[in-house]
Order: structure tokens, then sequence, then C-alpha cells
């Protein structure tokens, strides 16, 4: 049964490893372990430097960052990351209206940068923000090699039995909270206020 | 669904603001952006028509602060109320962990506030959720207004399962804190319950 990473984790120096039953992420009960976790990083590096994007992005269906290389656009993806996912979901609805299953690719050029947005194993977005001097064609051709090999480690996880990845998510879960925990984070949010008490 | 990441030591989940058109869910989300201090909240999106009306979502993210070592984001996420933006509303319904149903309490708005009742019940079980067993908070807005309904009367035809219900003007601020407070406790109990 894998263990949670602690806040130990914040002072590691990069490109250290965590010991291989380390659990990173839940990823809707997909629990992704340190080597896939590493797997993962090193195909998304290479995608970054290979186009010189300013960043590359791997996010689930639900619209969070799971992985990211390239610090072109700052460090906060929050808001692209909702976006992107909403846009290859309205995408994949107007396929379904005109009669085709999906719409796996959307491509928007822009004057100086580009975005390209692509499903990766029905369940992940991958998402490049590249500028003017990389061709469309070596983009497609690098998401393709890169999607193949995200997929084969989300097949990897998703092959995993499912009840042993519950049981193992629960035990490593962090959300074993108390009331008492729930009700201070709760009261401790609190609006700003100015001197005369108003917001 | 929850999305745990054990490396920047973050919980994410997600609320879904729904109701009738013109019911002030853009207006909840636009107040909790106005009082929350800059560094806890991100960039507020709004998709909306040149009239102001949400074309298809807006989103809010918010951290909640620190419970357990582990940050808490919520994304907060509106619906288009009209009608015919229906297929918008279920794409934005995909992984959610909870929703705050937004009612406009003039009685003139009784009709619209059933139909997207039933209307949101309907998209979570396409998405495989129910409407009985998922977080749930009943809101209603728009009491400051001269033709609004009673509180009893309202509760009764709206309230679904005995979940918590909150008076608001949300132009004002009056109750949205609230409705998000007790919407953000059920979705923290029922991931405990998970894990």
């Amino acid at each position: 049964m894998g263990r949670a990473i602690g806040p130990a984790l914040h002072t590691m120096a990069p490109g250290s490893k965590l010991p291989t039953d380390t659990i990173v992420m839940n990823l809707s009960e997909l629990l992704l372990h340190e080597p896939e976790y590493q797997r993962l990083r090193g195909i998304l590096a290479k995608t970054q430097r290979d186009l010189r994007a300013a960043l590359v992005l791997l996010i689930d269906r639900g619209g969070h960052e799971i992985a990211s290389e390239g610090k072109g656009l700052g460090t906060d993806h929050t808001a692209l990351a909702a976006l992107a996912a909403a846009n290859l979901a309205a995408t994949q609805e107007l396929a379904r209206l005109v009669g085709e299953t999906e719409f796996s690719i959307i491509y928007h050029q822009g004057r100086c940068r580009s975005i390209h947005v692509s499903d990766v194993a029905k369940r992940f977005s991958l998402v490049l923000v590249f500028d003017d001097s990389v061709s469309l064609g070596v983009v497609r051709w690098k998401v393709k090699r890169a999607t193949a090999s995200l997929e084969e480690i989300f097949r990897g996880l998703i092959d995993r039995p499912k009840t042993a990845m519950v049981a193992a998510g629960a035990a490593a879960s962090p959300a074993h909270f108390t009331d008492a925990e729930i009700e201070k984070l709760i009261k401790h949010f609190a609006p700003k206020v100015d001197k005369e008490g108003k917001v | 669904m929850t999305f745990i990441n054990y490396v920047a030591h973050e919980i994410n989940c997600k609320i879904v603001y729904y109701g009738p058109g013109l019911g002030g869910k853009t207006t909840n989300l636009k107040y909790v952006y106005a009082i929350t201090s800059p560094e806890n909240r991100g960039k507020m999106i709004s998709l909306a028509t040149e009239t102001e009306r949400t074309l298809f979502f807006d989103f809010l993210p918010i951290d909640l602060g620190q419970i357990r070592n582990y940050s808490t984001r919520f994304h907060l996420y509106t619906v288009p109320g009209q009608v015919f933006y229906d297929a918008s509303r279920k794409l934005i319904l995909r992984g959610v962990d909870g929703v705050v149903f937004v009612a406009d309490s003039q009685e003139e708005r009784l009709d619209a506030n059933l139909e997207s009742l039933s209307n949101l019940e309907q998209n979570l079980k396409e998405h495989g959720f129910d409407l009985n067993t998922i977080p749930y908070v009943l809101q209603l807005n728009k009491r400051d207004l001269p033709d609004v309904m009673p509180i009893e009367k309202l509760q009764k035809l709206l309230q679904v399962k005995g979940e918590p219900v909150f008076e608001a003007v949300a132009t004002q601020g009056n109750g949205v804190l609230e409705t998000l407070k007790a919407i953000t406790r059920q979705v923290l109990v029922a991931l405990r319950k998970s894990a």
C-alpha cells in the first residue's frame, strides 16, 4: 500500500526521487505513484524542450492541473486549465452534434503565440502554448508521440485492480479531518474588512 | 471529483452555482471575489454575452486556508441559467463536488426555479450523480425585492432533502458567505467519508 508524501517534499532538490511506493496524486481514484509521476514529468519536459514551448500542461477533464513544464506564462495555470478543459468539452459536444464521435484536437492560432489542446486517454488533456518559430506539423508530430507515451502510463494505472487502488487512496488521503478542523477552516475564511468594518 | 495533489499539498474541489436565469449566480461569485484577499483568490473568468448574461460559465478559484497542512482550493463555477443553454450546463457539472442552487424568490420566477431544479436533477443523473446524496445547499436570493414569496412557502416547494437554506441579497452580499461556508462544510465532510 502506498504512502502519501509529507511536507518534506517541498525541500527536496530538483531531480531527487521519492520511494517508489509513494503516492503522488489521486486522479479520481487513479493513484499516480512516484515512478509514473517522474516518467510523466520527463515526457512533458522533453516536449517542452523540443518545441521550445512556453508551456506544456497536463490537465484532467475537470480542469485541474496534474503537471506542467515551462514557465513562459508564470506559475499559476488555474484559469488556463479551467478554460482549456471547458473548451475541449464544448468542442466534443460540437462533434457529437455534427455526427462525429470526437474532435480530439483544438488549435488556436495567434499572431505570436498559439495553443494546441489534445485528448489523452479520454480522461486527460495536453495543453501546449508555443510561439510562431515552430510549425504546426512539428507540434502535431511531437504531441502525437508524447500522447502515446502518456497513454501508456495511464493505461497502466487504469489496468490496476480498482478495489486495491481505492483502499490505497483512502489510506493515503489527508481527508481524515475532525469536525473541529473543518469548523476552524471555515471560521478562518473571513472577508477582508476596512477600518470601519465594511467589506 | 475532488483532486488531491500530494506534491503541492492541495485539495481541489469543484462547486457549481446552479439556478434559473438572472437569479444571482454570477453576483454571488462577484461578491466572493470582492471580499476575498488577492492572495487567496485567482483570476475571475466570466464568459458572458454583450449584455452580461452568462454564456458559458463564470469561474473563480479561491483558497480557503489550510487543513492538516493541505491548502483547500475551491473552484467556483456558475452555469448559464437560460433554458436554451442546457448543453453548456451539463458540461460544467462534470466532476462537480457540491452544488449551490440559487433560487429567485420572486413569485413570478417560481416556475423558472422549479424547471431549473428539475433540470439540475436530470443533468446530475447524466453524470452519475444523485441530487439526494451530493453536497447541496439552497439559497433563496433577492429577498429585498417587493414581490417575493414567503420563506416557508419557497422552502416547502424547493427544498429537496433537508439541505441548509439561506436567505440572501447577493447584490449586498447578504447570505453569500454563509452559503459558501455551508457548501464547503458539506464537501469536506463528504471527502472525509470517502477517505
